[in-house]
């Protein structure tokens, strides 16, 4: 079952198109991996399921509910980082998670949990505009992970951490749909971040939805498109480099 | 809950202390220039509220309006400043809701620094005028209004700051309708019932029918400025 489906998903701004007539399937309980280079309509696609900014054509479901009519209760049961984590810097950690708290109804237990979850639990009295990249980026994941959303929507969520805070948020990731059964839709630039995470693949480039299916499935297609199936960098590389070529020659005719 | 967690987000801001400074601030001029100036006002005849109304408001009305342009920007560079809007449009609160919560909370701190004025204009009619402010319910009745004149000026600031990131842009917009207001205050009734200009009238220089007819232009103008907010807000998910 999908949790999130999109058809003919459009977002263009005057004559740039973002996202162009995506159809994607999300899987419930899974881990999909959002991935394509910068600027190819993954942060844009991201916004659109969080209400950020609204399709120009097309639509799209979230647990069979559309965003338009039913903002708040869709909204309920997603947790976010879009692009860099968000907050209010003149307060502390635990006074930020605890505004998302109050909004979401959660138990006053949950801030410690989220903290606790996220490796934060020591810095949560100290006003966040003190806090390192990385911890900044930690509490927007704990800001997404508060209360345990079924859904989590994470756009590059590893940005601005240290290879031993990659690997821990990484491994957290990894473990939250079998944790608490959440469906998780992360995003990188980065095939080996991908590639580590998710269990079902999106490819996007320029906009256009180049791929979707299992990382299997995704071997399976290089192989008999015959783009390199070996190492996946190079088929990612191979593919996108394939269509900015096609596109190029659509453009001279 | 969502006036409590506006005001919440407001700690270590600076604003109360702005708000409180600036009131007791616009609550010295009456002192000051009451005593300096003493037997200039006692001298003169009518009320000693009226006296000191006549004498005062216009500077302390600016310095109030000042304080509210000072607050509003505050307010959404609070938002602005790290993204904690962009949180705050992913989870499941309305935003016209948090708008109207910050207007709440500015009109709380507006309200306290209106309550120290007033004690400043009582104090001064009772310690320098022998027949004393006698008029408490006029007192109150004339800070009820200027609060009034006050709520279109405070919903335009608070939605001119909610347009601009850069609290720069917004700072500037409010100091220059600041000193506009100033300036057309005295002339032509629709130009004083402008926000920003509003403020600069007062509840004993107005006939009954302007009061009515000014609670009513400035209740009509707060809600348009909040029907505006709601049509930005609709709009930028449209565009952005």
């Amino acid at each position: 079952m999908n949790i999130i489906e999109t058809r003919q998903l459009t977002k263009s701004y005057g004559k740039l198109t973002a996202v162009s007539n995506i159809s994607l399937h999300i899987p419930k309980g899974r881990i999909y991996g959002f991935l394509g280079p910068n600027g190819a309509g993954k942060s844009t696609t991201m916004k659109m399921f969080l209400g950020l900014t609204s399709p120009t054509s097309g639509y799209f479901t979230i647990d069979g509910k559309t965003l338009s009519s039913e903002r708040i209760p869709v909204l309920k049961k997603i947790g976010s980082l879009i692009e860099a984590p968000a907050f209010y810097g003149n307060l502390t950690g635990e006074e930020n998670l605890d505004i998302v708290r109050r909004i979401l109804g959660l138990p006053q237990s949950s801030i410690s949990e989220a903290l606790e979850l996220t490796g934060l639990a020591q810095h949560g009295n100290r006003q966040v505009k003190k806090y390192s990249l990385g911890m900044k980026q930690r509490l927007g994941l704990a800001e997404a992970l508060i209360g345990k959303p079924p859904i989590l929507i994470l756009d590059e969520p590893t940005n601005g951490l240290d290879p031993v805070g990659i690997h821990e948020i990484r491994t957290l990731i990894r473990s939250l749909p079998k944790q608490y059964g959440c469906t998780v839709l992360v995003s990188s630039h980065l095939l080996s971040e991908i590639e580590l995470l998710a269990d079902d693949i999106g490819i996007l480039n320029h906009g256009r939805l180049l791929f979707e299916g299992t990382m299997e499935a995704l071997r399976d297609y290089a192989f008999h498109a015959g783009y390199p199936a070996d190492n996946l960098e190079e088929t990612f590389l191979a593919m996108i480099q394939t269509d900015n070529a096609a596109r190029k020659r659509g453009d001279d005719k | 809950m969502i006036f409590a967690l506006e005001l919440k987000k407001m700690r270590r801001t600076g604003f109360a202390p702005i708000f409180l400074g600036g009131g007791l601030l616009a609550g010295a001029v009456p002192l000051i220039d009451t005593a300096v100036r003493t037997e200039t006002f006692t001298r003169l005849p009518g009320e000693p509220f009226s006296i000191l109304m006549d004498a005062n408001w216009s500077m302390m009305a600016q310095l109030t309006i000042l304080l509210i342009v000072c607050g509003c920007c505050l307010i959404y560079h609070t938002e602005y400043a790290e993204r904690g809007d962009l949180k705050m449009r992913t989870l499941p609160v309305s935003q016209i809701g948090l708008f109207c919560g910050k207007f709440g909370a500015a009109l709380l701190y507006t309200l306290a620094a209106l309550v120290f004025q007033g004690m400043a204009l009582a104090f001064s009619g009772f310690y320098w005028f022998p027949e004393g402010i006698a008029d408490f319910p006029k007192l109150f009745a004339g800070m009820g209004y200027e609060l009034a004149m006050l709520l279109p000026t405070l919903a335009l600031m608070l939605l001119i700051a909610s347009f601009c990131q850069n609290m720069w842009g917004s700072l500037g917009a409010g100091v220059i309708l600041t000193f506009l207001g100033s300036m057309i205050h005295g002339e032509h009734l629709t130009l004083t019932m402008l926000p920003f200009a509003a403020p600069y009238r007062t509840l004993y220089g107005t006939s009954a029918a302007d009061v009515k007819t000014g609670l009513a232009i400035c209740a009509i103008q707060t809600l348009l400025f909040l029907l505006i907010e709601i049509i930005y807000l609709r709009e930028r998910r449209l565009h952005v």
